[in-house]
């Protein structure tokens, strides 16, 4: 700390703080615009009925054994025989091409919120503040940081613990993440919370099912037509009635 | 939904554990950022900035303990030293961005 | 009421570190005028700085939330009876039930 620079207080006001600003405020309007941008998934119908039904033909194969083997043989029909559930006859997918657009779209806005904000106002940064010496950490470091932080001036004699504008703005943006969970932290976690409870209520796999249905049924008619069936509760009154 | 430890066989309430945890890391980030301008204000440099990362977490650490009660913190949380040391790198992340931040905005200029 | 008290305290905190920045600053810019060599912090910046971290961790740490209890026999002693025998994992959709419902027989005739 022998060799003090001496930087101009106006770099403060102009560049040091509005770098932590800007970083700050398009944080917090991505965050709104993902949300303003953000689809509710629509559900298909028949994509819902499809996926119950594969969780009530799982739900048959797993428990078969605490039902008579005519009941069991009845169910299994239903889903097995040749135009029963899992056979049934669909046309051809269709759906795919209403699906692929859409895919597309959320693709594109993820990019919209992410990427393309980090690329604009960190080339903008770079051009509107380049070249200033902004801070200087309160820490030595050692001279491999001095690329890090030191982007954009190339004076070979300086500190390496003082920092050049445009790695300021890449500080903030890597460091101000848990400030945002602090900020609108609240709303996030409720959010995931909220996310948790309806997969409790669901639970199975009644979320993401692919759009074609015949994969899964042909496995899951596989599956319950190798299924063999003990009945495990023959004498169950008996055993009750003794017990 | 509960699970249950080997141990001493008591059911846990995950919902009520995660609700614990997360209130938690919010008041341990917020300590972090906080402490991180107080170091910053008071122009602590070096390997000081350090230490007082770890005396603010530990007071912290300390202070909830004692809200929760010295007896009773059994009763809201699994283990104490988690409590301490969960994802401590990433807050001592914040905690240098706030100094840095808070250290040029006082002390450089 | 007690979250009332404790965010005003809470801002009088912050308004307090504030203080102390702008004090720290000050002093600062002070030294080097006078072409002193930066020592320490007035003790009294130093004091309020030291305080007013403490008075935001304890306001903090009262206006993040409660608490809840752990133990899950405590979770189930507020349960009714009724949400007690929801077992989600026991739901089943479009059985054949539906078969005798009118509305779905409708529906059906309908497509």
């Amino acid at each position: 700390m022998s060799t003090d620079l001496i930087v101009d207080p106006q770099i403060r006001s102009w560049v040091f703080l509005p770098i932590v600003v800007i970083t700050f405020l398009v944080g917090i309007l991505r965050h709104y615009a993902s949300i303003l941008l953000s689809s509710q998934k629509k559900v298909e119908l028949q994509q819902l009925a499809d996926s119950q039904l594969i969780i009530r033909a799982r739900v048959l194969r797993e428990n078969c054994s605490y039902i008579p083997k005519n009941s069991f043989l009845m169910r299994k029909q239903a889903f097995n025989k040749e135009d029963g559930y899992l056979l049934q006859k669909r046309p051809p997918v269709t759906q795919n091409m209403m699906t692929d657009p859409s895919m597309m779209t959320d693709m594109l806005k993820g990019n919209i919120t992410n990427v393309l904000p980090m690329i604009v106002i960190g080339g903008w940064i770079n051009w509107m503040f380049s070249g200033f010496i902004t801070t200087k950490v309160p820490f030595p470091l050692t001279l491999r940081f001095k690329s890090m932080l030191q982007r954009g001036i190339e004076l070979s004699h300086l500190d390496a613990s003082w920092v050049s504008s445009a790695s300021w703005y890449f500080l903030n943006v890597f460091g101000l993440r848990s400030i945002y969970a602090l900020v609108l932290g609240e709303n996030n976690a409720a959010d995931q919370s909220r996310q948790m409870q309806e997969q409790m209520q669901m639970t199975g796999a009644a979320s993401g099912m692919p759009a074609d249905p015949k994969i899964p049924f042909k496995a899951e008619w596989e599956a319950l037509e190798i299924v063999e069936h003990h009945f495990k509760l023959p004498d169950v009154e008996k055993e009750i009635l003794d017990g | 939904m509960s699970k249950r430890k080997a141990e001493d066989h008591v059911a846990y309430s995950e919902a009520a554990i995660r609700n614990n945890l997360s209130i938690v890391e919010y008041c341990r980030t917020s300590v972090s950022a906080i402490s991180g301008c107080t170091a910053g204000i008071l122009g602590l440099t070096g390997l000081y900035g350090a230490l007082f990362f770890v005396f603010a977490v530990t007071s912290f650490w300390f202070m909830l303990l004692f809200n929760a009660g010295i007896d009773s913190w059994k009763k809201y949380f699994i283990s104490r030293k988690s409590l301490l040391l969960n994802g401590v790198f990433g807050h001592f992340f914040t905690y240098i961005l706030c100094w840095t931040f808070i250290y040029g905005m006082v002390h450089v200029y | 009421m007690a979250k009332f008290v404790y965010k005003v305290v809470l801002t009088i905190a912050f308004l307090s570190l504030l203080h102390s920045a702008i004090s720290a600053a000050q002093h600062r810019s002070y030294i080097r005028l006078n072409e002193l060599e930066f020592t320490h912090l007035p003790l009294d910046v130093f004091i309020q700085t030291l305080l007013s971290l403490f008075t935001i961790m304890y306001a903090v740490l009262h206006l993040a939330g409660d608490f809840k209890e752990i133990k899950a026999s405590a979770e189930l002693e507020n349960k009714s009876w009724e949400t007690f025998r929801n077992i989600p994992s026991f739901y089943v959709f479009s059985h054949r039930g539906g078969k005798c419902s009118p509305s779905k027989a409708s529906l059906e005739e309908s497509e």
